[in-house]
């Protein structure tokens, strides 16, 4: 009985998007059967969450900026070291470039390209770590010269915003190693790389944020 | 009723209009306009009331773009499916 109900519900079905569905009589065959898929997993929903307070907290970081720097007509204050403006804009040009690389990388799985991906992500990897060391070398050299955390608002303000970007690179850098390890294992697929979808999402939106920090500190 | 509340509404914002010293909500206003301080916050409070905004949108804007992406990939899928059988009935295999 109840097979039969089931059989009846299942014949008194609307057919799909206009296609006929199988009859004894003939006519078309049925759709095949797919399951439902969201049109976005929860991982890309998460990091998209995640992007949105990063770009908050950075923005609260850049209106304490603005507020100290329009505050203060005579910028960067006297008797405080000058920003390497030249060597930190060719490393904002290995930053960007390190943007292109992942978004090839995320080109190449989606064509089933896996030793491109791999290479590819060696290459925003290897960007990421120079950016970092760059920076690193550099830091040394203004607190060397006497730009300190506590130096002034100057100094406070280079080291909390230009850090807190740093630790985010050095964050993501971490994240992409991991997909990076995961690619070379061939854990994605031209149908599963949400993986590396959202390290890029978040490599992207580090890249991204860096020539608006670069322009305001550096430049500003 | 409601025409009341718009009258006082607008009473209000005609005396703010008009003295604006007095309808400062910023506690470090007090200098008036053109002081440096007093741009920097002004700047600072335009750019923190414009950037929930635009992440808001950019949030909603990505989920809009995700979503029409996956409705033409589904349509796609579902048109070559159809094809597919279709071709595979007119060759008798069916």
């Amino acid at each position: 009985m109840a097979r039969d109900s089931t059989a009846r519900k299942l014949d008194e079905t609307p057919p799909l998007r206009g296609v006929k569905r199988r009859s004894f009589g003939g006519g078309k065959p049925p759709p095949p059967v797919r399951p439902h898929v969201p049109f976005a997993s929860n991982l890309w929903l998460a990091v998209l969450m995640l992007l949105g307070a990063e770009a908050m907290f950075f923005a609260g970081l850049i209106g304490a900026f603005l507020v100290f720097r329009i505050a203060n007509p005579v910028w960067p204050p006297p008797f405080q070291p000058r920003l390497p403006i030249e060597v930190t804009a060719v490393n904002t040009v290995i930053l960007l470039a390190s943007a292109f690389t992942i978004r090839l990388g995320l080109r190449a799985v989606q064509r089933g390209d896996r030793s491109r991906l791999v290479h590819l992500l060696s290459w925003t990897a290897a960007a990421g770590a120079i950016f970092l060391t760059i920076q690193g070398f550099e830091w040394f050299r203004l607190l060397h010269f006497g730009l300190t955390l506590s130096s002034s608002i100057y100094g406070g303000l280079f080291y909390t915003i230009i850090g807190c970007h740093a630790l985010h690179v050095f964050g993501a850098l971490i994240w992409l190693l991991i997909v990076w390890q995961k690619a070379r294992a061939g854990k994605y697929t031209r149908q599963n790389y949400v993986g590396l979808q959202t390290c890029s999402m978040y490599w992207v939106f580090v890249v991204g944020l860096w020539p608006l920090l670069y322009g305001l500190v550096y430049l500003y | 009723m409601m025409k009341k509340y718009f009258c006082v509404a607008m009473l209000m914002l005609a005396w703010a209009v008009n003295h604006p010293v007095t309808t400062w909500a910023c506690s470090v206003c007090f200098t008036g306009t053109g002081d440096a301080v007093t741009d920097g916050f002004n700047a600072s409070v335009l750019f923190l009331m414009v950037t929930p905004y635009a992440v808001v949108g950019s949030i909603v804007g990505g989920l809009v773009f995700a979503y029409r992406r996956a409705s033409r990939k589904r349509a796609q899928a579902e048109s070559e499916a159809i094809e597919h059988f279709a071709l595979i009935q007119e060759d008798g295999l069916t």
